[in-house]
Formats: structure tokens, C-alpha cells, sequence
């Protein structure tokens, strides 16, 4: 009841003084926007991913050099290891062959990448991904095409290639650029097919088959004069049981190819959408962490409204002190302000947020999402921003005395 | 039984040498129903009194006996519920709050005692009709004149019925035609059994009181019973007729007026003057007894 009261009361006060209010939220409601903005662009882009890992299939078996993760002594993943990425090396036909021959593995496909830029004309598209495969790739990851075919085994030494749908966009400029040739390190491909749109995975560059050139096996050794980088290796299990074997065989065979070094990750799909999403939460964090900086500052702005707000009304409080307010009304009565501000400027951020990732999904291929938990939590953010800078305030308005009070001018 | 008791209160400021004494071992106790106008030069400790009396001060020393309670050494949060429940208060600058509308603004001791609102604004609206402003329920307090204004805080400090009511120079801020109007409705609400204590500066204002206290230097120098209508005798002769005698009296100013008060003289200067130096002599004792 009183509750009711009190927040009738502040909101009366709030409205007193517009502008003063409106600035003073301005600081929480950039705090919140910019909190709920990058939470719900990470939440966006593990909701992308997992959709992509799941079309994958669970018996598929992905293969990287470097140590990504690390493992207790039952192979569980306890630790992702960020830097990994940075420099991971490469695997030789050895662990390709080695993979292949492993026990309960039913079919494998390398990714060799080719360093070079493609060019058609004169445009080039220096943020693609060059790489050779095996024809069975299509097939393992279960992508299908838009236009034309895969290479088969027939056309393993032509030198033909199959394109994403971004190479299609940015380097051709047309939807079907079938027939057209490129050109990798002085030597002619010509586009046999273009692949799909893959779910596009934002933030995780190598696995993003949409701006990728893929070429047979063979011919991107001869592209890229002998030489041979595969930075992943694709398995598949026979089917979903024999999965947790086949990828357990495969780390011991590498293991004893690498000398008893494991300087390689073997992931399955579970797996893999964990350290995906264990690395995303990671980067989210960090990221609203910033944010959440914004938030402080305009904590502090509010404290110094607040601050402001009572030795203006210390008349007020030396009336109502007379009244009979005891010192706990009086500090619930601003401690009842400093919130609504702060949940008033929340609920305004949630709104700014919600209409910059608008913009977001309309310019970027981003897809945040927002949830309800995000808005609950942000909300209660707010609202304990409120409480935690209005109590100093409130409790220097509720210790105010009586009689000094109502003597200020 | 006395409604209010107070026996040998003192109230000192500040410490050392610097000490200065606003009230002077002061007893005083009211009756239900008396109207107590209480007179005095700036400093006199009349402020004091009333501070003390309307519990938003302590005494330094002394007891306070409200409506048959101790109440001299209680925390804060009881003080607030006894003034929230026996004392209402009338101020020279009205003090109304100017976010809320009349009808509120009454009715806000209610609220801190967690009345439900229709019962509050009922109970409000009840009492702003005694004072005649009904069909001022909605105004905002800037809306009033002045004298209109005091009326809403009086029917504040009468809405809890409380036991006394202060009011600390009700008419200090207002013409004399509005003054006339407050006066007569605190005379009604005296009439009607409500003990007020006022503080003012007016003599002429002192008729409507049943007893007049005159205050000096922080004692209690004079205290009469007075008619309904008259202005009691000393207060003339203070207001009027003060009698310079010599050079020497005219020079102190205030204190000569003290003189010409006849029961000051009874008492002898010396017993004036020693007074006044006690409390400051108490306070060191405690202090040693404390090392």
C-alpha cells in the first residue's frame, strides 16, 4: 500500500522536473540498451550456429590441428583453449590416411586450403577461403546445391569448381555464374555448381562455407604446387552409436602417428557445439562486460541527481519528518525514486534495443535475439543499479534533522 | 495530570567555552485544554521550548513527561510515531508540500500512520470542511492565498487528533485581516478541547490565549493565567511602557525590559546570574566523571 504510494509519489516527482529526469535516464538507458543489444547478438549468433552444427549430423567427426580443448582422463571436455586458433599449423596426407583406415569410420573428407585470391576479370575477393576437398564432401555435411553439381569422381582432376553463395554475389555479381572462370594462382577454374545458402555462422571466419571456393582434391595440389594444408578433416561414423568409438580410435591412431603428442582436436558435433558455444558465452560476457560499464556511469548520474534532489527537498523531508515520517519512510520514499528512475530508463533501453537490433537484422547478416530472460534480467539490473546508487542519498535524507530541515531556505 | 511536563530542562549548544545555554533549567507543564501564547525576544529560547516540547529536539538535561510518558531519552523512530500521533503543527511559513493538492496534503500524517487512501482523503476532507475550505479540496497549496494556505495546515495538524497542537507564530506571515481569521479559528478549535501552544510576537494576539509566558535568556521569567479578550499586564507594560531608569540600564537594552518585570526582581540578580553559569558547571562535571 504504501509502495503504491511511494511510487505514485516518484513518478509525480519525476514528471516535475522533465528534462532533468529524461538525462538522468539517459545514462541507464544506454547502459541497458547496449547490454541487451550485444547479449542478444551473441544469443543470435549461438542460436545460428547450433542450427548449423545440428544440420551437420551427430556421427559427423571434425578433425583440427591444435589443442582447442582440453580433456579430463575420461575424454570430457573440461577447458576451451581461445587461443588455439590463432596458429594451428596443418595436417599431411599422413593423419588423412591414418583417419581413413580408423576402425568404424565409414567415410572421410579433407579441407586443403590454397592460398591465393580468386579473380575473375578484374575483381578479386580477398576475404574468401580457397580449398580442395573430395567429392564426398556435399554429401557428408548433408549441403545440397542451388545451381549445377558437385564435382564427382569423374571430374576429380578437372578443374572445375563449386562456389558458395557469397563468392556468386561478390565476385560474379549474378545469381547462377555457371560456366564462368576464375582464376587461382595463374591457373583457369571454371564454376560447375553453387552451393545453397549455408547458415551463415557470424564471428567464426573459417567456417564460413558462403564465401568459400571449393575445388577437387587433386587439383588444388596441383594449384598449390605440391603443397598440402589441411586445416580440417572431416569423418563420419558408420552411424550415431558407433560415433563416441570412431572419434576415440581416431585420437589414439593421430596420437601414435604424432609420436604420442596430441597436438590435435578431435571433436564430435555435441562437442563441438559446446566449445562453440563455450567461446561465444565467453565473448558475450566480455563484451556486455563493457557494456555494463555504461551502466555504471549512469549509476553514478543518478546518484548525483538523487544527490541534488534531496537537499532540494530538505524542506519536504523537514516536513514530513514532523508529520511523523520516521526515518525508514523517509528513505524508502527516495530509495522508491531512484528506482523508478532507474526501471523507467531500463524500460526505455529495452525499447532502444529492441529497435537497434531492428537495424541490426536489416544491415548485417546479424539475427540478435531478443529473450525474455534478457529483458527480465536487464530490468532487475537496472533496478539494483537503482538501489545500490540511491541508498546514499536516501539514507542522508532520512538522517536530516527535523528542525534544521524545515529552517532551509 | 498535566498534559505536558517538563522539569529543570536545559538544551546547550556547542562545547568549551563556546557553550551557549537556550534554555535555563526551565520547569513548565500544561493542562489539557489551555491555550499557551508564549512571548519573548529573538533568542529567548522560545523556539527551543517548543523544538523540545514538539519532540523533534532533545534536551540536554531534564525530564519530559507527554501525556503521562518519559519520553526525553527515546530513539528517533518513536519520537516520529508519538509526534505522528499527539502533536500537530502549525509553522510560520506553512509548509505545505507544493507537489501535493490541499486534499493531500492533510491527509499526509494519515498516510505515514498506513491508512488505506479512501479512508485518508474521507478523514481529510472531513476536516478541511471545519476549516471551511471544502471546495478548496483540489487546489494546488500555490493556488491559495496566504491566510487560506495557514487554514490547510492547521486542518493537517488537527487531522490525528492529536493531543497538542504547536504552532510556531501561526500569523507571522500573514496581513492582519488573515491574521484575525487564523486567530479566530484557533480560538474555535481551543474551544472545541485542544490544548495549543503558540509562540508569538504580537501582544495584541495574547487575548485570545487562557495563559501567557513570557521568555528571557532561556528561562521562563513570567506565566499568567489570562481572560479570554485581555492582554495581560506585564505583556503591556513590556510592550508599552518600558521605564529606562539610567545610562546604565538603557545601555544593556533587553534586559532593562527584564527588570521592570516584577517577579524577575523578587529574585535577586546574583541568583540570575549564577543560573545561568550551573549548567555550563554541570556539563564539566559529567565530563570529568566520564574520565
Amino acid at each position: 500500500m504504501l509502495l503504491s504510494r511511494n511510487i505514485r509519489l516518484a513518478v509525480s516527482s519525476l514528471r516535475s522536473s522533465k528534462w532533468r529526469s529524461y538525462l538522468t535516464m539517459l545514462g541507464i538507458i544506454i547502459g541497458v540498451a547496449s547490454v541487451v543489444v550485444t547479449v542478444s547478438i551473441g544469443e543470435g549468433v549461438k542460436k545460428q550456429v547450433v542450427k548449423q552444427i545440428n544440420e551437420l549430423g551427430p556421427e559427423l567427426i571434425t578433425v583440427r590441428p591444435g589443442t582447442t580443448v582440453q580433456r579430463d582422463e575420461n575424454g570430457n571436455i573440461v577447458g576451451v583453449n581461445l587461443l588455439a586458433g590463432i596458429n594451428p599449423g596443418s595436417f599431411s596426407e599422413k593423419e588423412w590416411t591414418a583417419i581413413t583406415e580408423t576402425s568404424g569410420v565409414q567415410s572421410t573428407s579433407p579441407l586443403n586450403v590454397v592460398s591465393g585470391v580468386p579473380r575473375y576479370q578484374d575483381k578479386t575477393m580477398p576475404n574468401s577461403i580457397v580449398v580442395g576437398t573430395t567429392d564426398n564432401f556435399a554429401a557428408l555435411i548433408g549441403q545440397e546445391l542451388d545451381y549445377g553439381a558437385f564435382f564427382s569422381d569423374n571430374d576429380k582432376n578437372e578443374n572445375t569448381v563449386v562456389i558458395g553463395k557469397r563468392v556468386a554475389d561478390e565476385l560474379f555479381g549474378e545469381l547462377a555464374p555457371i560456366g564462368k572462370s576464375i582464376q587461382v594462382r595463374g591457373h583457369t577454374l571454371i564454376v560447375k555448381g553453387i552451393f545453397k545458402q549455408f547458415p551463415s555462422t557470424p564471428l567464426v571466419a573459417s567456417n564460413d562455407y558462403n564465401s568459400t571456393i571449393f575445388m577437387p582434391y587433386e587439383v588444388s595440389k596441383k594449384v598449390s604446387s605440391g603443397q598440402v594444408q589441411i586445416y580440417q578433416i572431416l569423418a563420419k561414423a558408420k552411424d550415431e552409436k558407433t560415433a563416441n568409438s570412431a572419434a576415440a580410435n581416431i585420437r589414439s591412431n593421430l596420437t601414435k602417428l604424432h609420436g604420442g603428442e596430441e597436438d590435435f582436436t578431435v571433436l564430435k558435433q555435441d562437442e563441438n557445439l559446446a566449445v562453440v558455444s563455450n567461446m561465444l558465452n565467453l565473448l558475450t560476457a566480455f563484451i556486455a562486460g563493457v557494456a555494463a560499464i555504461s551502466l555504471l556511469v549512469g549509476g553514478i548520474g543518478v546518484m548525483n541527481i538523487m544527490l541534488v534532489l534531496v537537499s532540494e527537498r530538505t524542506r519536504e523531508i523537514g516536513v514530513r519528518k514532523a508529520v511523523g515520517a520516521t526515518n525508514k519512510q523517509i528513505l524508502t520514499q527516495f530509495l522508491v525514486e531512484s528506482s523508478v528512475l532507474c526501471v523507467v530508463g531500463g524500460l526505455l533501453g529495452i525499447i532502444l534495443s529492441v529497435i537497434a537490433n531492428y537495424l541490426i537484422r536489416v544491415f548485417t547478416d546479424l539475427q540478435p535475439v531478443i529473450t525474455i530472460p534478457i529483458i527480465l534480467i536487464s530490468v532487475g539490473i537496472a533496478l539494483i543499479v537503482g538501489i545500490i546508487f540511491g541508498t546514499t542519498p536516501a539514507v542522508i535524507a532520512a538522517r536530516k534533522d527535523p528542525i534544521e530541515s524545515l529552517r532551509y531556505e | 495530570m498535566p498534559v505536558i511536563e517538563l522539569k529543570d530542562v536545559s538544551k546547550l549548544y556547542g562545547f568549551g567555552d563556546a557553550t551557549t545555554v537556550a534554555l535555563d533549567e526551565v520547569n513548565f507543564s500544561v493542562e489539557k485544554g489551555e491555550f499557551v501564547a508564549i512571548m519573548g525576544p529573538s533568542g529567548s529560547g522560545k523556539s527551543t521550548l517548543l523544538n523540545i516540547i514538539g519532540l523533534l529536539d532533545k534536551p540536554t538535561h531534564g525530564t519530559y513527561d507527554l501525556g503521562g510518558r518519559r519520553v526525553e531519552r527515546m530513539r528517533a523512530n518513536r519520537r516520529s510515531k508519538i509526534r505522528r500521533d499527539t502533536i500537530g503543527f502549525i509553522f510560520q511559513s506553512f509548509n505545505l508540500l507544493p507537489r501535493l493538492n490541499v486534499l493531500e496534503n492533510v491527509a499526509l500524517p494519515l498516510a505515514y500512520k498506513g491508512k488505506t487512501q479512501t479512508k485518508r482523503l474521507k478523514q481529510a476532507g472531513a476536516i478541511l470542511e471545519e476549516v471551511g475550505l471544502a471546495d478548496r479540496e483540489y487546489f494546488m497549496p500555490k493556488q491559495l492565498s496566504g491566510g487560506q494556505t495557514q487554514r490547510v495546515a492547521i486542518a493537517r495538524a488537527l487531522v490525528n487528533n492529536p493531543k497538542i497542537i504547536i504552532a510556531d507564530e501561526p500569523t507571522g506571515n500573514l496581513d492582519s485581516a488573515s491574521s484575525l481569521v487564523i486567530m479566530e479559528l484557533l480560538d474555535k478549535i481551543h474551544r472545541d478541547g485542544n490544548t495549543i501552544l503558540m509562540v508569538t510576537h504580537n501582544p495584541e494576539l495574547t487575548k485570545y490565549a487562557s495563559r501567557v509566558v513570557f521568555m528571557h535568556d532561556g528561562s521562563i521569567v513570567a506565566d499568567e493565567m489570562s481572560k479570554f479578550g485581555e492582554i495581560p499586564g506585564f505583556i503591556k507594560r513590556r510592550m508599552y511602557s518600558v521605564k529606562i531608569k539610567t545610562q546604565e540600564d538603557k545601555l544593556k537594552g533587553v534586559s532593562a525590559v527584564m527588570k521592570a518585570i516584577p517577579d524577575k526582581n523578587t529574585k535577586n540578580d546574583d541568583s540570575s546570574n549564577k543560573k545561568q553559569k550551573k549548567p555550563i558547571k554541570k556539563y564539566k562535571r559529567k565530563n570529568k566523571a566520564k574520565k
